[in-house]
């Protein structure tokens, strides 16, 4: 199992393949008050990224990948950060 | 439907065939001039015929396809893989809009919508070939490469760089691709962005296994480079080349094509297939009546009347042998090369290997053989079946080759061999093989058999479990092979044409796959049985004898009966309850009996009356009846009644 929740947060371990995006969406649509930790995880399935992508959920750990940390994780934390705001500005002008 | 957009749909996917064809040998070989010459016209031609339509954006496509094809041609463009790619992509397009059009005369929507991003492709190669004719002086960068470059520090623009724009296509997942790992492959990856596609989807109304996603990436690698990452999936990217100055130019309008006749001379005609199953179908009724010579005859004789009865005998012998020579000239006219059906593998398999990232070759023999249109036609879904499991669970993943001394690139082989009046058709991959060990313990799991079973079977009888419905080695589902379609079905299928499919594999060199067929439907007799109102024939070749069998014979065996023959105990089966009659009764009286081999046993049917046998041709089912269970096929009796041939083997079971 390297999609798991654990108490206070869905945990993304080792390789993650496409079959497992389904649980990690399942616990997002559970518990979207967690955080998401990739600390240990060395590879995310493009399914994965694009569910983290859909739910936004604040991420939390620092991959050891270089390609995950360097490239992926600034896209996606640009991302979640760039729609966040864009929900700010649009209930602040309500 | 329309004369005119019918005789469109005929040609166009001849043009197509043409076109896919001699793109594919262009690919190949570059050099051939033959090749290019024939699709250039090809799609000349095809331009022709669309142009007398209103298909929205496929004239345009085609002509900037012709366009391209016709520089390539005079040599002012170089053919390779970034030429033919773009033009393949047109070709399936229109080929899959084909169907659509045949059904509702216009191009349907879905297919519109994909013009675009063709006219992109065709368009990419063109700014490309503007560059390579004049590396760094002027272009056109369409406006989401230059915004890539503005996001490039300008301390890093040096030497080249590709800007990438990649849209997965939505059910890639399913072919196991992976695109922010295939994209992370880019030999010095400066920049690499994604995002959700607009307008994103909600959590809501998300499938977590379609790609939404849109990947920019700039590569400081060449182009070759980049091509060689994405050269599987070419049609769902756009690479442009930046060059070091930026000014722009648009680019020369494309040059007038001078006309060309297409023109062709051949002996051969176009004729529908169905007038010359109507031909099949009156020869057959000949057959019919010619039959009726002999009881003529006998008639005569009795009567005493001995020269009518020789000079009817002759007659019958004489249009005997007419009628032989008339259905072998017809059989000759519904032959057509394998190639028919071979033909379209060579893209599909391009596609399929594409989307699971297998670089293979798909090697075509003997394609010349020539076997019935209805046996060559129908051997499209079991072939295709038989060449997706090679590629899906067959061909190993290019670093697993290697790891195995074996080339990259995997191998498949589709061969037809003619012998004697079968042809053998081999399918062949060259990848991982199946394990016996696996089979074998699969087969245990599944309760097909018990372990002390399983240990006596070869490994080459364990192997044909394979055949069995159900049974499937592959841990996961692939959307490739289908789901819940097992090679059970691919050999029903074969059995349908009055074949048989054969299994050889060997662990880590491959498997091969032969399917032994007729090369047409011969002539079967078949014994004419009446149960309820109704008539059936069997093949003759399936009734080892026949018995009159008295009630009181008939002994209860637990649920069922028997009766002995010959000291051997022989279960008994009613013919109305096998076929579910639902008026049918058993008589009272004797029983009439066919004695009947399946594998190993006797059995013997109970039928109501035997009637005449006649000889015929048993045509295979198609449409709703193919699925039927117990039913070979039918066949048209002399006073026009069709009747259904039972396939006793498969009833009994």
């Amino acid at each position: 199992m390297t999609v798991s929740l654990n108490g206070d947060a869905i945990i993304l371990a080792g390789t993650c393949g496409v079959d497992e995006v389904e649980t990690l969406v399942n616990y997002l649509e559970a518990r979207p008050d967690v955080p998401v930790d990739i600390n240990t995880a060395t590879s995310l399935h493009t399914a994965l990224w694009q569910a983290l992508m859909v739910f936004k959920p604040k991420m939390i750990g620092a991959p050891v990948s270089s390609l995950m940390a360097d490239k992926l994780l600034p896209v996606l934390n640009a991302y979640i950060d760039g729609s966040r705001n864009k929900l700010a500005k649009a209930s602040s002008s309500k | 439907m329309d004369e005119l957009i019918a005789q469109f749909a005929i040609e166009a996917r001849e043009l197509v065939q043409q076109a896919s064809k001699d793109l594919l040998s262009l690919e190949a070989d570059p050099q051939n001039r033959e090749s290019a010459e024939s699709a250039f016209r090809a799609i000349h031609t095809l331009k022709g015929s669309v142009g007398l339509f209103e298909f929205g954006p496929m004239q345009g496509i085609l002509h900037q396809a012709e366009d391209l094809l016709s520089q390539a041609r005079a040599g002012r463009i170089v053919i390779d893989t970034t030429l033919i790619e773009p033009l393949l992509a047109v070709v399936e397009w229109i080929d899959d809009s084909i169907e659509g059009i045949s059904r509702t005369g216009h191009l349907s929507e879905a297919q519109d919508k994909q013009a675009p991003r063709l006219l992109g492709l065709l368009n990419g190669k063109m700014a490309e070939r503007e560059i390579s004719e004049d590396v760094g002086s002027t272009t056109t960068i369409p406006g989401w490469a230059q915004a890539l470059q503005q996001r490039i520090a300008a301390s890093d623009i040096e030497g080249s760089m590709i800007c990438i724009r990649y849209e997965p296509h939505p059910e890639c997942f399913f072919n196991g691709d992976d695109p922010l790992a295939t994209i992370s492959r880019l030999p010095d990856l400066r920049h690499l962005a994604f995002s959700l596609k607009e307008p994103p989807p909600s959590p809501q109304d998300y499938d977590p296994f379609r790609c939404h996603l849109l990947i920019e990436a700039v590569s400081g690698g060449s182009l070759a480079e980049a091509e060689a990452v994405f050269r599987l999936i070419p049609d769902q990217v756009n690479l442009v080349p930046l060059p070091r100055t930026a000014d722009k130019r648009a680019f020369a309008a494309p040059e007038k094509l001078p006309e060309r006749s297409a023109d062709r001379q051949s002996t051969t005609m176009r004729v529908d297939s169905a007038r010359i199953d109507k031909l099949v179908e009156i020869a057959g009724e000949l057959i019919a009546t010619k039959n009726g010579l002999v009881p003529l005859a006998d008639e005569a004789r009795n009567q005493g009347n001995g020269p009518l009865a020789r000079r009817i005998l002759s007659s019958h012998h004489e249009l005997e042998r007419l009628l032989g020579s008339l259905y072998s000239a017809l059989t000759q006219a519904r032959m057509i090369p394998v190639e028919h059906t071979f033909r379209r593998f060579p893209r599909l398999v391009r596609e399929t290997s594409a989307r699971l990232g297998k670089a293979l070759d798909l090697i075509i023999e003997g394609e010349t053989v020539e076997a019935d249109r209805e046996i060559v036609e129908n051997l499209f879904e079991p072939l295709l079946h038989l060449i997706r499991n090679g590629l899906d669970h067959g061909i190993e993943p290019e670093a697993e080759r290697l790891r195995f001394s074996k080339p990259a690139r995997g191998r498949i082989l589709l061969r037809a061999r003619q012998r004697g009046d079968q042809i053998d058709i081999e399918v062949a991959d060259d990848g991982r093989g199946m394990d016996p060990n696996h089979v074998r313990a699969a087969a245990i799991d599944r309760g097909l058999l018990s372990k002390s079973q399983a240990s006596v079977l070869s490994d080459r009888e364990i192997l044909q479990f394979v055949f069995v419905p159900g049974f499937s080695t592959a841990s996961s589902v692939s959307d490739l092979s289908g789901r819940g379609v097992g090679l059970d079905a691919v050999q029903n299928s074969v059995k349908r044409l009055g074949g048989t499919l054969e299994l050889q594999s060997a662990v880590g060199v491959g498997t091969s796959f032969v399917l032994k067929l007729p090369i047409s439907f011969s002539m079967t007799q078949l014994m004419v049985v009446e149960v309820g109102d109704e008539r059936y024939g069997i093949p003759i070749s399936d009734v080892m004898e026949t018995h009159k069998l008295p009630t009181s014979a008939i002994q209860p065996v637990r649920a069922g009966r028997a009766f002995v023959l010959r000291d051997r105990t022989i279960p008994l089966l009613y013919l109305g309850e096998l076929l579910k009659i639902p008026s049918w009764h058993p008589r009272s009286g004797d029983l009439k009996v066919l004695i009947v081999r399946t594998g190993e046993h006797h059995i013997g049917v109970s039928v109501d009356a035997i009637a005449e046998r006649v000889e015929t041709l048993t045509r295979p089912l198609v449409g709703l009846l193919q699925g039927v269970p117990g039913i070979a096929g039918t066949t048209l009796l002399g006073d026009g009644r069709v009747l259904l041939v039972l396939d006793m083997e498969e009833l009994i079971q």
